[in-house]
């Protein structure tokens, strides 16, 4: 993973108009964006089915045309397509400059020509995907939209929010970096979404399984790397407006972006408004648990939202060094279903709640995430230095009516210097550093070595208490080092090591409670949390092998990772007022630790291509919140006690992708996926794990057509997703029947006196089927999935060109 | 033809997944305890009336297909309504009105071990204040919890008054 060198192959074919001319010659090379010849790049001419190859040194040469103005398309693997209007002036010659390319995971099915070259120079199990894919999916929430790829689920909340999974683990145990720098906020709870604007998210990739190396420990369930815009031409400007909308919830959305870049020097900006009302389900009452809740308009009640987003990149780009800063302030507020808040189902005030389904009443959540990162890197010869320097802010404030339960005062006393309708409050800083060497000793072999460093302090508020505050330092160093057996053969391993303090402070309820002693009762101010300080170090390890024959790809990789326990894990002490429950920390857990073999094997030829990547992974002690058959009348206000325990578990499963090209318009797709896990020892041996995945599989049928009418790229498609029963479930949980549900879409790029406008629309649960997602938040309060949903996403890019002074 | 065998080849596949769900082991237990408040002598049930200083039994059946695990009783006002009964039973509620001095009870209780069923005896008396002051009467969430020896937990809340006589 030296230096990313994302390939695709993009098919995309083009019209002209022609107007008679004598036969004139058409010389020009194409370049890469470092001015070096890209060679094989197809030339086309379509209309006039002229075409060429670039030639070692980039050129080509089109002769006996007749008309000098046409579209030419030039395409090569690795490559974005280009595609531009040409006006001949003879004896000119033409130069094309080519961007780097993503890998296009168009709908489910992965491109035409399979070969990645990133996947094929890592061992890894690793997806990529780019704007365009994010655009065609938008889901209510990046990982919603991203909910299709292989191997990725979520945990959702609502219809804005949504947690990322991978393989069935899910919370701290998959790290998300934005533009190099850890996202930290606060994962461990379950309703809590991922501060990220999709809108601003360039590319994405994902590593499944333990990637702990690189990226800091933690990352024992896999990684999902999002990065933002790259780095603009030299002297280009440009932007983009996106305009939303969605009827399930009655979305809006926009984000306009600007870039424009001197020689030297680059500067972005983006803003990103969203505002939706409660979300719509096919049914009209709601069973929390046997409580019926009726519902306004099929909506779910006060689940409506609204996001503002502000996003600003600026930096140098010199020969050998690049420093860019980022910074970005993510805020969003959103509602939770009023019924299902507190300490059992609630009766609300129907009149007030049903008045609009815009408005956000009691339980909401804000939450405000402030970044500024700098990334530099500095490259020599053999050599590349990289740096990360990130600062966040996470603010969260949960609001909801002061309810007092358990010992609580009826009536909350004026002396205390919090709302008494503040719930919870979390205010965390986040520093980060991160410095990479890279050299290449030889043609063969690279390394790779860093530090990583972090500070994290967490404060907190409100009425109810459920994690403490506490200061959190990790450090951690690696060494990996690459080696190029042959062209088609690597060997990858690497090591780490990390060391790291958590200081729990303490915690007293700020109400008193009557504590039964000896048939005495007194009235005491409960400690939920003490003082801890613990102390964690690990060495983690991966090897891995990359074989590339011909047309096909193996992979596999052997890795020890490991996450320290979290704050939470080691000291909550507080009532989870969605769950009903009472969670208890446990200061004494040890260190997650995982070891898991992952292989991948693949086949891609010119029309077809499967692959199977299946894993084994086991844990020696897992850290999970157990619930026991325990009430605790003192400090859970008599709910049912669920603590972290720790237990050894095995899981394995995999996924399986395969896709067929029918004709150049048609094509098939396929995708399914499947992860087992049993715990194997601790009080729920034999269990599996909470919010585990059911298999799933999506079929997809697409079809698109470079020309349709007055539109290019268009295309149209059919998701089938099928979903099997989960019946391996875990207390609390309910078992979720199995479902079917089709998503269309359908899109393509209308040119309009010049400029382009991207049309991406679908239709989700294309049939309002009523079904249970087992990994939904809100499944256990028997809340189906949204019903049917109309979504559109207009993309208006802009582009020009900066004078030269 | 090629088509043809790929999809197949796919539909096979997601059988064998439909397939692997199936395995379940029949050695885990995956059925909650249940509370049966439709015993001959069951009390409180939906609607009843509870009185200041007078004893009372908690009488319901507590059934599990293994083992119980404990259970908890929890008494708290509901002056704002804020709750509804899990019973079907619909009960004339009071005004709604604001807490002055409500009375609160929990407490939890065991279950002897390797029980499935377990009558409630639970002997009740709700001093009529706290000593100083007298506690607010009027409607009032009784709810019984019960969990089984695995974790699993099912609650019944019911609406009663609770009433100085």
């Amino acid at each position: 993973m030296v230096k990313p060198i994302l390939l695709s192959l993009v098919i995309n074919l083009l019209y002209c108009f022609s107007f008679g001319q004598t036969p004139i010659r058409f010389d020009g090379s194409v370049v890469d964006n470092k001015n070096k010849p890209v060679i094989g790049a197809r030339v086309l001419l379509k209309s006039l089915n002229k075409a060429d190859v670039s030639n070692a040194q980039g050129d080509f040469s089109i002769d006996d045309l007749t008309q000098n103005t046409f579209v030419i398309e030039i395409s090569c693997v690795g490559y974005e397509t280009l595609i531009q209007r040409i006006e001949l002036t003879e004896n000119k010659k033409y130069i094309f400059q080519l961007e780097a390319a993503l890998v296009k995971l168009d709908g489910v099915v992965v491109e035409g020509n399979y070969v990645e070259l990133k996947k094929e120079k890592t061992s890894l199990n690793i997806e990529i995907v780019n704007d365009d894919y994010l655009r065609q999916n938008l889901g209510g929430s990046l990982m919603k939209s991203l909910e299709r790829l292989p191997g990725l689920s979520t945990i959702d909340i609502g219809s804005g929010q949504s947690k990322p999974v991978i393989r069935g683990l899910g919370f701290n145990r998959v790290v998300v970096v934005e533009n190099s720098i850890k996202h930290e906020a606060q994962q461990w709870g379950a309703d809590h979404g991922l501060e990220i604007d999709q809108y601003a998210i360039d590319r994405i990739e994902i590593i499944k399984g333990p990637a702990s190396l690189m990226y800091g420990s933690d990352a024992i369930g896999g990684i999902i790397d999002l990065k933002n815009k790259t780095v603009p031409k030299e002297n280009t400007f440009g932007g983009s407006v996106d305009l939303s909308g969605k009827t399930n919830n009655d979305f809006i959305g926009s984000s306009v972006s600007f870039f424009a870049r001197k020689k030297d020097f680059f500067a972005t900006v983006r803003a990103t408004i969203l505002d939706y009302g409660d979300y719509r389900v096919p049914t009209d009452r709601v069973a929390i648990y046997s409580y019926y809740v009726p519902l306004h308009n099929n909506q779910l009640r006060n689940t409506a939202g609204n996001e503002q987003n502000l996003h600003t990149s600026f930096g140098l780009i010199k020969d050998r060094f690049k420093s860019t800063f980022y910074i970005s302030n993510v805020h969003t507020k959103y509602g939770f279903f009023a019924n299902a808040h507190g300490l059992e189902p609630r009766n609300v005030d129907r009149s007030v709640h049903d008045q609009s389904n815009r408005d956000i009443l009691y339980p909401y959540q804000e939450v405000n995430h402030f970044k500024v990162i700098n990334k530099s890197m500095y490259n020599s010869k053999n050599w590349k230095f990289e740096s990360d320097l990130g600062y966040q802010r996470n603010y969260r404030e949960e609001w909801s009516q002061y309810a007092p339960h358990g010992y609580m005062p009826a009536v909350f006393p004026k002396s205390l210097d919090f709302n008494p309708e503040l719930e919870r409050q979390f205010e965390k800083d986040i520093y980060s550093v991160n410095a990479k060497l890279f050299y290449n000793a030889s043609d063969k072999t690279q390394v790779s070595t860093g530090i990583n460093a972090e500070y994290k302090e967490n404060n907190i508020g409100g009425r109810g208490f459920i994690i403490p505050a506490f200061q959190h330092l990790n450090l951690g160093s690696f060494l990996v080092a690459k080696y190029n057996y042959s062209k088609k053969s690597l060997f990858q391993a690497g090591i780490r090591y990390d060391h790291g303090n958590v200081n729990v402070s303490s915690y007293n309820d700020w109400f008193v409670s009557p504590n039964y002693e000896n048939g005495d009762t007194t009235q005491v101010y409960l400690k939920r949390a003490d003082d801890i300080s613990r102390n964690f170090s690990n060495l983690s390890w991966s090897i891995g092998y990359n074989f590339n024959p011909d047309n096909w790809t193996y992979k596999f990789n052997l890795g020890k990772s490991f996450r320290m326990p979290i704050a939470k894990e080691l000291a909550a002490s507080g009532v989870n007022y969605h769950r009903f429950s009472y969670e208890v920390g446990n200061a004494g857990l040890s260190p997650e630790v995982s070891y898991q073999l992952d292989a991948g094997v693949e086949y891609h030829a010119m029309k077809f291509a499967v692959g199977v990547s299946p894993f084994l992974n086991y844990f020696s002690n897992y850290i999970y919140l157990n619930p026991t058959s325990r009430y605790d009348r003192l400090y859970g206000f008599g709910n049912q006690v669920f603590e972290y325990t720790e237990s050894e578990i095995l899981r394995y499963g995999g996924e399986l992708h395969a896709h067929y090209e029918a004709s150049k318009q048609l094509r098939f797709g396929f995708i399914g996926e499947y992860v087992y896990t049993e715990q194997l020892s601790g009080p729920k041996k034999g269990y599996t794990l909470p919010f585990a995945p059911p298999a799933s599989a999506i079929l997809n049928v697409k079809y698109q057509k470079p020309y349709f009418k007055f539109v290019t790229n268009a295309y149209l498609s059919l998701d089938y997703k099928f979903t099997a029963d989960q019946n391996n479930i875990v207390p609390p949980e309910v078992t979720t029947d199995g479902y079917q549900v089709f998503n269309f879409s359908l899109g393509g790029d209308l040119v309009m006196h010049n400029q382009k406008i991207s049309i991406a629309m679908q239709v989700q649960n294309l049939l309002n089927s009523k079904y249970f997602n087992h990994t939904s938040y809100y499944r256990l309060i028997n809340v189906p999935e949204a019903g049917r949903n109309f979504i559109i996403n207009i993309s208006i890019p802009f582009m020009g060109n900066l004078k030269h002074n | 033809m090629n088509t043809f065998k790929t999809l197949i080849l796919m539909t096979a596949f997601s059988f064998f997944l439909n397939g692997c769900q199936d395995d379940e082991k029949p050695t885990i237990d995956d059925e909650k305890p249940t509370i049966d408040l439709t015993i001959a002598n069951a009390f409180p049930t939906s609607c009843d009336t509870l009185y200041f200083n007078e004893p009372f039994s908690v009488k319901a059946l507590l059934i599990d297909n293994v083992e119980l695990g404990s259970f908890n009783i929890d008494i708290h006002n509901n002056f704002d309504h804020h709750t509804h009964s899990t019973e079907i039973k619909q009960c004339t509620l009071d005004a709604d009105k604001t807490a002055v001095n409500p009375y609160t009870f929990i407490q939890d209780y065991t279950i002897p071990d390797a029980s499935s069923t377990y009558l409630t005896d639970v002997s009740m008396t709700i001093s009529s204040s706290d000593g100083t002051d007298l506690y607010d009467e009027g409607d009032y969430h009784f709810q019984i919890r019960l969990t089984d020896k695995e974790g699993w937990s099912t609650l019944k809340g019911i609406n009663v008054k609770l009433l100085i006589r």
